[in-house]
């Protein structure tokens, strides 16, 4: 009785992490009306001011917690709906309309804020330290021109699982095999710094060919490196039959409470010589939906599992423990960092035994599949839009 | 302090022997950098690096003047080298025990 191996849960941090958060594409933010984020256990408003600025608050107003994203942008400052209150980009009550002066003390929690990459980024941190620009995501070259196609846009709704979830699958070969129908034959971490990264050489799987992409013509080299706690840019170069694509994939989350997140995805194709314009965009189009098939794969998972703070590994699983001491460094006052969470750490995952073993499983489905079309009993084209991953 | 703290106690030990049990040390044979080494098996390799060892390290101080690159790097091929000569003198333990 005393081996019986129990999982321990654990016990969530209670802050959010420490750093740069992607609240979505700018331009969706950009029309002169409030908007809302939920974020941080709370709600953000984000608006647009006459410079071109974002700016970012708190959602609720300090008078009388009136919600600044029901009001209205009046010049360069947002309006609470409840008594007109003024509030800036600052964080400070520029104007009470019918009081004879502003309290001193009027001040509410600004999110510092940066536009990259077409993308509002802003900083977060209990300790309410000044915003890092050296840690700041790449700026990435041809974003925002001709040579890619624009961003495209998804947010899914992660409800019952705390974000570390999503971050676990940087490490994870082997679901990539069973969740993804991918076939991974070279996998590599690297942790440094502020970064963790995943390089990963994966083809589809046979067994699951779906049109296009799950088949094994199909080769995808990725490279996916988190820059902080949330957010990721993932470099793909997709190979079909001789047809190279590259794909720019950012996959970032921000955390809504102790147990949920929004997980968001976009993606930019490099537009290929000779494609106009709308293929491209078709392209686009088309691995959204895919990647989205694979993050749907994903968050199925996570809705329905244990947390467990003692993962079992085998010989063939990536450095979970490593990625979650990496992990921490955003969860503790930043003069709690330990030199062992962020120094440098490389694990390469020995993928030839899977290999192995994972090719005498396709090899057997592929069998079992012929024979069932020989006896008549297809089961039909599978339809839907063929899953496609990496990085998460 | 630990911001996700584990309820079991053998948690801590799982987490010393996933990331600190069984790392040797091995020299670089053309700088000063001392890295961790582990071999679960011939192709699987873990490294920890110290802040010391990849400030000796000319091939990462290369690497990062590039102005092209991206700013993450998958190794340093002198290390590879060193360890798989490491490997060869049978200074390193091939093999996990019991997946770590
Ligand atoms: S609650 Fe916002 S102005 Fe009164
Ligand atoms: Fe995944």
């Amino acid at each position: 009785m005393s081996d019986t191996r129990f999982l321990d849960a654990g016990t969530p941090p209670e802050r959010f992490a420490r750093g740069w958060h992607c609240l979505g594409l700018a331009k969706d933010f950009s029309d002169g009306k409030p908007h809302a984020v939920e974020a941080f256990g709370g709600k953000l408003v984000v608006w647009q001011d006459t410079q071109g600025g974002l700016n970012v608050l708190d959602g609720y107003c300090r008078h009388m917690g009136g919600d600044l994203t029901q009001g209205t942008v009046k010049g360069d400052e947002i309006a609470c709906p409840f008594h007109d209150w003024r509030w800036g980009g600052d964080g400070k009550c520029k104007a009470i309309p019918y009081a004879r002066r502003v309290p001193l003390r009027a001040r509410t929690q600004k999110y510092p804020t940066v536009v990259r990459n077409g993308q509002l980024l802003i900083w977060h941190d209990v300790e309410n330290s000044a915003p890092d620009m050296d840690i700041l995501p790449p700026e990435l070259p041809g974003i925002g021109t001709d040579e890619y196609t624009d961003w495209t846009w998804e947010v899914l709704d992660v409800p019952g699982a705390h974000c570390r979830e999503i971050i676990d699958n940087v490490v994870d070969m082997a679901h990539f095999f069973y969740i993804h129908f991918a076939f991974p034959t070279h996998f590599k971490n690297v942790f440094e710094g502020q970064t963790a990264t995943q390089y990963m050489n994966s083809t589809g799987r046979p067994d699951k060919a779906g049109e296009g992409y799950g088949d094994e013509n199909s080769i995808l080299k990725s490279v996916a490196t988190y820059y902080g706690p949330s957010y990721m840019i993932n470099w793909i170069t997709s190979e079909y039959k001789g047809f190279i694509t590259e794909i720019l994939l950012i996959n970032c989350h921000v955390p809504t409470s102790q147990n949920s997140f929004k997980l968001q995805f976009g993606l930019a194709v490099k537009k290929p010589e000779g494609v106009d314009d709308a293929t491209a965009e078709y392209i686009g189009k088309k691995m959204t939906k895919m990647f989205g098939e694979g993050f749907m794969q994903d968050v199925h998972i996570w809705l329905n599992k244990a947390p467990v703070q003692n993962p079992l590994l085998c010989e063939e699983d990536g450095p979970v423990y490593q990625l979650r001491r990496w992990y921490e460094q955003f969860y503790v006052d930043k003069a709690d960092v330990t030199p062992e969470m962020t120094d440098r750490f490389e694990f390469e995952v020995d993928t030839t035994k899977a290999n192995e073993y994972w090719r005498a499983e396709v090899a057997e489905n592929l069998a079992k599949k012929k024979a069932e079309d020989d006896a008549g009993a297809g089961e039909g084209a599978d339809a839907g839009t063929p899953p496609i991953m990496t990085g998460t | 302090m630990a911001s996700f703290v584990p309820t079991d106690p053998h948690t801590l030990e799982d987490q010393r022997l996933y990331t600190r049990a069984r790392l040797v040390e091995v020299s670089c044979l053309d700088c000063l950098a001392t890295v961790g080494v582990k071999k679960n098996s011939e192709h699987h390799t873990s490294i920890q690096w110290s802040s010391d060892a990849l400030r000796h390290c000319p091939e990462f101080a290369r690497m990062a003047a590039r102005p092209e690159g991206r700013d993450v790097h998958e190794g340093c091929p002198r290390m590879v080298a060193s360890i798989e000569a490491a490997v060869r003198e049978g200074k390193i333990p091939i093999g996990a025990e019991d997946g770590y």
